[in-house]
């Protein structure tokens, strides 16, 4: 009896559970010819990338916002429809998923760790909707999946960009690479590696670190003793990049700094002050790359108060260069927008020209910066092979 | 080894119906090939099958902490094992699905194997500690031992199994999924009134107890942690083909607290509660997405709340509604009285030169005694004179400093107490030691399931032994609610349903009222008439006097006088050490 | 730069980080010792000492000297309502659920500080302000200014502390309520007080240690969870419940971890300390300086 009992109230309490959680079934919303037109934004609003999340989230809004004042898209206006990615791999598939119950969805901007992409490709091959990542590991966008458009130029194309950058204009030959343990992290310096060996130069000591590290003394020693006159860094979190900074200074280490982006990353910057002056990195995005950079940047800076970086950026691109081929395409099936993206050629985004090949890569130059006196300064575009 | 047999028939397991069991089966299989129906969308899907196989590793806690009371922090390790297990198999070594399951689970249970036999150096907060650094290691080795586990990149095109149909698409795997679940729900549900749940509850709630009853408790831990392990690995795997991409951060600390979360919330001693306070807790971010950022504030809330307001959980809850309303199943009258296994030996239990030494203290110095078939032999001494040690040496408790006892003619020292209690020993403790809440009837069971026979057989034993101190009418009351009189008479019953050849009664009567010592001492009586042999240490000389035959005296970890009961009473030794000891007693 | 002051870098590294581990380390083995319960948000309580310093001296509107004191103030509340909240209506239960339950505080505390200040690492001034490097050179060696108020602070809390509870009578009743609460009771001491007093120490403590690591960690709402481990491993090497394993505990930890990541891996720097922790528990579980604790019969 008492079994019995326990078993009806389980399955009570599972059926109530799926009745509350799971009934809700979206509607679609009217006429089709003036009915908005959505577009799925997977953001991090918790967990570890809430950070990066929120710019992405702002990049968003502000390209919808300028898109729908100009007009729309053929009449129709966009409306973003925000899903928590909860910072985690498992949470960005169920986001994906839940964006997918909306079948008004036309196309979906995916979140930037790679690693959470990597996790989401099975169902995106299944579910056969445009995605647009700045996620830059170099397997994503070749791995078969005809579905995944990036908007940031890839990892090799940075690696090559800092190798040539510091072999080539620095002129540095004893080159070190520190990376941290991550996915980032890892196939940078694989890339980077290769990219130097391209150039002739095999560097004298490869490091890695685990995210969070607090202490880089270990670190510090390790580059002294290779005897390394230049560094090239993967490193994932900005404050790392803020502690390592401090940390060389004090422990009096002299290098030629080049690293991806997290090295011009405003935490980064905040937390070591004058100890990252004189560094260099490379940035997708500068606001003084080009004439669209420079007014995302106005317009960012009016609308949000602070300045862009390069999330923030990806995702304005990510939803300018949607609406372009939403525009061109004949109707609003995933194929059409996907061979209408394909199609896009020399399309000038914030980050850069947007030419997409077969991979759906879409951008293939990165910019050469360099912290002078917190200043964010341009110092080159190096345009790398794809 | 008969608390580890299964045995199909459950005629007589208690309060649990056969076609009730099978109405249950019947319920749970609808609701396995419903779900799919009712929800089709693919968000859903992908909800049920990862909330399966949060379920089913959560299952592996109930049995770990909820039957067991070991707690583990590091669960999400063995969910991650039995992924990696199923991705690197089906992908890198182009296994079948199936054979890389067995081999993966086999894997997840050497584990768990091995942090079981920690648990016999460590414990409480110390094993919770040792499963956080294993799964901290975990999470390093995956991360950063790329060539094999793919590093933090993880690993991608992982399979789904073949079972009659291919269940690649999703529906089909969802089904399996619930099955797979409802297979291991039933399991751990039915687990614990099988003996061998019985046994790990018993160890929970008192592991010294569980000890002296027989049970083998690092043996139970150990298959705890390995069946803890196999279902914690069954989920992961399940995990892993359901989405098809694996990477370390989703087998992190934080994934191990979650599992812990998952089994409090839904109570930690049942099956069906785990299950749906993982599927709830799995369900809840999803429902709390408004929230946003600060539903894992209100997560935090939830697990306080829990823990302080509904400490069974949310099953415990219902279970304690129910357990008002509904009756529980009659236990059949016994079929025969209490029978007793009466030693072949003449000399039951020989100490020689007995010594134990607490650093500098000389608990025991040398005793020598001789218990003989048939007597009830008191041991009598002043506090602090070293009669308990010298049960707890006897008993395996502890092992002696030198010295050698000898249990029925056989060298015993230093065996384990439950290698001591399965020869047949028994004994009872100074301050109770009972399973606190396991009911009367359970209680008796974990004793007399040490001596084995079919199921019927420890059930009938359980009973005669209740019916024999007078207990029948409580038999489904939860000691901790039972008086104390009542409750030192279930010690006494739990002891005698193990068929023992010798009983240690450590003062059995203190704190009893006159009435109550008089009807244990009718019943020790009857229990010698029966052929038991009984050591007896007791302060109230009146009621030694009535059941001893023979008596040995003990002062300061040394024998003072032995004899008969009239003999050592009028030693002017033991006068001496009473009275010169009983003013300080009394000035306590 | 010579192998001497390398290894010399390498060992005050350890030893700051050490200092770190110890002061959390104390705050556990405090509340330990009096309430048997194992503090699992006591890492937790240096981030939101970090957080509860940053707020307040945040724009420089306050002095930082006085909103260090008020900061403290502030943790020695969140002290007693955690101990309100979290501890005694668990006080009578075994130790799993209150585990469990600071478990559960941890995970709010983490994300409340989330929600509070969002995910951007604070900044907070160094209690010496100094240009330039923020530290001084000798022999080769860098001396962060910051490492070195760590250590100092942390030998003089230590210092204080015993003196504390070995020559006043409010130590006195804390330390015989941490040993024996009913015999505390039977002598009038105010149980329920002492223990309220114990937490709250022990959490103005682990406030104290975000306040100080706060200027190079940076502060982030992880910030106290691999230290609040790292203190564990600290405290069980060094022997539960006991204050000098907790010193030399934190210490020779932060020193292992110093050279095992200079000398063998960086990657696996975090394995050394809780191979080491899992070495001690299996093989002398009682720490350096605990004493084994039979359970009788």
């Amino acid at each position: 009896m008492n079994k019995r009992l326990a078993l009806l109230v389980a399955a009570v309490m599972v059926l109530t559970l799926f009745i509350t959680g799971c009934g809700k079934t979206s509607k679609s919303s009217g006429d089709k010819a003036t009915a908005p037109i959505k577009i799925g934004h997977i953001v991090h609003m918790t967990g570890s990338a809430v950070e990066a999340g929120g710019e992405e989230k702002n990049g968003a809004i502000l390209a919808v916002e300028e898109i729908n004042a100009a007009g729309g898209i053929n009449g129709r206006k966009l409306i973003l429809v925000q899903e928590d990615g909860q910072s985690s791999n498992v949470g960005v598939v169920q986001a994906f998923h839940k964006l997918l119950e909306d079948k008004d969805i036309a196309v979906i901007i995916g979140p930037s760790p790679s690693t959470q992409i990597a996790a989401m490709l099975p169902t995106i091959n299944d579910a056969k909707i445009p995605v647009a990542t700045g996620g830059t590991n170099y397997g994503l966008t070749h791995s078969g999946c005809q579905w995944l458009f990036r908007f940031r130029p890839h990892d090799g194309m940075s690696a090559q960009a800092m190798a040539s950058f510091m072999v080539n204009d620095l002129k540095q030959k004893k080159v070190a690479i520190v990376h941290s343990t991550d996915a980032f992290g890892n196939g940078g310096r694989d890339l980077a590696v290769a990219a130097l060996k391209k150039l002739g130069v095999t560097p004298v000591l490869d490091l890695g670190y685990n995210n969070d590290e607090k202490d880089f003394t270990a670190v510090i020693n390790a580059l002294k003793k290779s005897g390394a006159t230049g560094m090239i860094t993967y490193m994932t979190f900005s404050p790392d990049v803020g502690i390592l900074a401090k940390q060389i200074k004090q422990q009096g280490l002299k290098i030629n700094w080049i690293g991806s982006a997290s090295v011009t990353a405003t935490p980064a910057r905040q937390l070591a002050g004058e100890a990252l002056y004189g560094t260099y990195a490379v940035a997708d995005y500068h606001p003084d790359a080009n004439d669209k950079a420079k007014k995302f940047a106005d317009a960012y800076k009016a609308k949000f108060g602070k300045d862009p970086d390069f999330y923030s950026s990806w995702t304005y691109d990510a939803v300018y260069v949607f609406a372009e081929a939403m525009k061109k395409a004949p109707d609003l099936k995933p194929e059409s927008i996907r061979q209408a993206l394909l199609n896009i050629r020399g399309f000038q985004g914030a980050e850069g020209i947007y030419n997409f090949d077969q991979n759906g890569d879409g951008l293939d130059q990165y910019n050469v910066v360099q912290n002078v006196n917190d200043v964010i300064k341009l110092v080159k575009t190096i345009k790398a092979q794809r | 080894m008969s608390i580890l047999k299964k045995n199909s028939s459950s005629t007589t397991n208690i309060g649990f119906n056969p076609s009730v069991s099978y109405l249950a089966f019947a319920v749970g299989v609808i609701i396995v090939i419903l779900l799919p129906l009712i929800f089709t969308s693919r968000y859903t899907v992908n909800l049920i099958i990862l909330a399966s196989a949060v379920g089913i590793s959560t299952l592996g806690l109930t049995v770990l902490l909820g039957y067991t009371g070991l707690v583990s922090l590091g669960h999400a390790v063995f969910y991650g094992i039995g992924a990696y297990g199923i991705a690197l198999g089906t992908t890198r070594w182009g296994l079948n699905w199936w054979i890389a399951l067995i081999l993966s689970m086999a894997f997840v249970a050497l584990i768990g194997l091995i942090l079981g036999i920690t648990t016999l150096k460590v414990s409480g907060h110390y094993l919770a500690v040792v499963t956080i650094c294993v799964q901290i290691i975990f999470t390093l080795i995956a991360t950063n031992w790329k060539a094999v586990t793919g590093g933090p990149d993880g690993i991608s095109g992982i399979h789904r199994p073949e079972f009659i149909v291919s269940l690649s698409t999703s529906r089909n795997f969802e089904w399996f999924c619930l099955a797979v679940l409802l297979v291991a729900v039933t399991f751990v549900w039915n687990l614990k009134d099988r003996p061998l749940g019985r046994a790990m509850r018993a160890v929970r709630e008192n592991e010294l107890a569980a000890q002296v009853l027989g049970v083998d408790t690092l043996k139970i831990k150990v298959v705890a942690f390995i069946l803890s392990a196999v279902f914690g690995g069954l989920g992961g795997a399940i995990y892993a083909s359901g989405s098809l991409y694996i990477s370390p951060d989703a087998f992190t600390f934080d994934q191990s607290v979650q599992f812990l979360a998952m089994c409090l919330t839904g109570g930690t001693e049942s099956a069906i509660g785990s299950m749906l306070g993982a599927w709830l807790l799995y369900f809840l971010p999803e429902w709390l997405r408004q929230l946003k950022n600060i539903y894992l504030v209100v997560y935090g809330c939830i697990i306080i709340f829990v823990i302080v307001f509904i400490p069974e959980g949310l099953w415990g809850f219902v279970n304690l509604l129910y357990r008002k309303l509904a009756k529980p199943r009659p236990i059949p009258v016994s079929k025969q009285p209490l029978s007793l296994d009466i030693p072949e030996t003449d000399i039951v239990l020989q100490v020689e030169n007995l010594g134990k030494y607490f650093g500098g203290l000389k608990a025991l110095d040398g005793v020598d005694f001789i218990v003989k078939r048939g007597e009830v032999h008191a041991l009598i001494g002043p506090n602090g004179s070293g009669k308990s040690t010298l049960i707890n040496v006897v008993s395996g408790v502890y092992s002696p400093t030198f010295g050698n006892v000898k249990f029925l003619g056989k060298e015993v020292t230093g065996m384990r107490p439950c290698a001591v209690a399965q020869m047949g020993l028994s004994r009872t403790f100074q301050n109770l030691r009972l399973f606190n809440t396991l009911t009367v009837y359970e209680n008796v069971l974990v004793a007399s399931q040490r001596s084995g026979g079919s199921i019927e057989e420890v059930h009938e034993r359980a009973i005669a032994a209740i019916e024999f101190v007078g207990l029948r009418e409580k038999v489904h009351e939860q000691c901790k609610n039972l008086p104390y009189g009542h409750q030192k008479l279930v010690e006494l019953a739990r002891a005698l349903a193990g068929r023992p050849k010798l009983l240690l009664l450590d003062e059995p009567a203190a704190g009893l009222n006159q009435t109550e010592k008089q009807d244990l001492v009718e019943l020790l009586k009857k229990l010698n008439a029966m052929g038991l042999t009984m050591v007896l240490i007791e302060h109230d000389m009146s009621l030694v006097a009535q059941i001893s035959n023979q008596a040995t005296v003990l002062n300061f970890g040394k024998k003072i006088s032995e004899g008969t009961m009239e003999h050592v009473l009028q030693d002017p030794v033991v006068v001496e050490a009473y009275i010169g000891k009983k003013e300080v007693a009394l000035g306590a | 730069m010579s192998t001497l002051s390398l290894i010399g870098q390498i060992l005050f590294a350890g030893l700051a980080i050490g200092g770190v581990y110890t002061l959390v380390a104390l705050g556990i083995v405090l509340i330990y010792r009096a309430t048997n319960v194992v503090n699992f948000a006591q890492g937790d309580f240096t981030m939101l000492g970090a957080y509860v310093l940053f707020a307040l001296s945040n724009g420089e509107k306050i002095n930082f000297f006085v909103a260090f004191l008020l900061a403290l103030v502030v943790m020695a509340v969140l002290g007693l309502l955690f101990e309100l909240g979290v501890y005694y209506p668990l006080r009578n239960r075994s130790f799993l659920p209150v585990v469990i339950a600071t478990i559960g505080a941890s995970i709010m505390f983490q994300n409340g500080a989330l929600a509070i200040f969002g995910p951007m690492p604070q900044k907070v001034r160094p209690v010496i302000y100094a240009s330039g490097n923020g530290g001084i050179t000798l022999g080769g060696v860098f001396f962060d200014y910051q490492y070195i108020v760590i250590l100092v602070v942390t030998l003089a809390l230590v210092l204080l502390q015993y003196l504390f509870f070995e020559y006043t009578v409010l130590g006195k009743k804390m330390q015989a309520t941490s040993q024996d609460k009913d015999m505390a009771r039977m002598l009038g001491i105010p149980v329920s007080i002492m223990i309220a007093l114990t937490y709250i120490y022990s959490t103005v403590i682990g406030g104290l240690s975000g306040m100080l690591v706060a200027p190079i960690f940076f502060v982030t709402h992880k910030m106290g969870v691999m230290l609040g481990l790292k203190a564990f491993a600290a405290t069980i090497c060094g022997g539960f419940g006991d204050v000098r394993g907790a010193i030399l505990g934190g210490l020779a930890l932060g020193v292992i971890e110093s050279f095992g990541a200079a000398f063998i891996s960086t990657v696996y720097k975090d394995a050394f300390s809780l191979l080491l922790l899992l070495l001690f528990l299996l093989i002398r579980p009682q720490g350096i300086f605990g004493e084994k604790v039979a359970e009788k019969a």
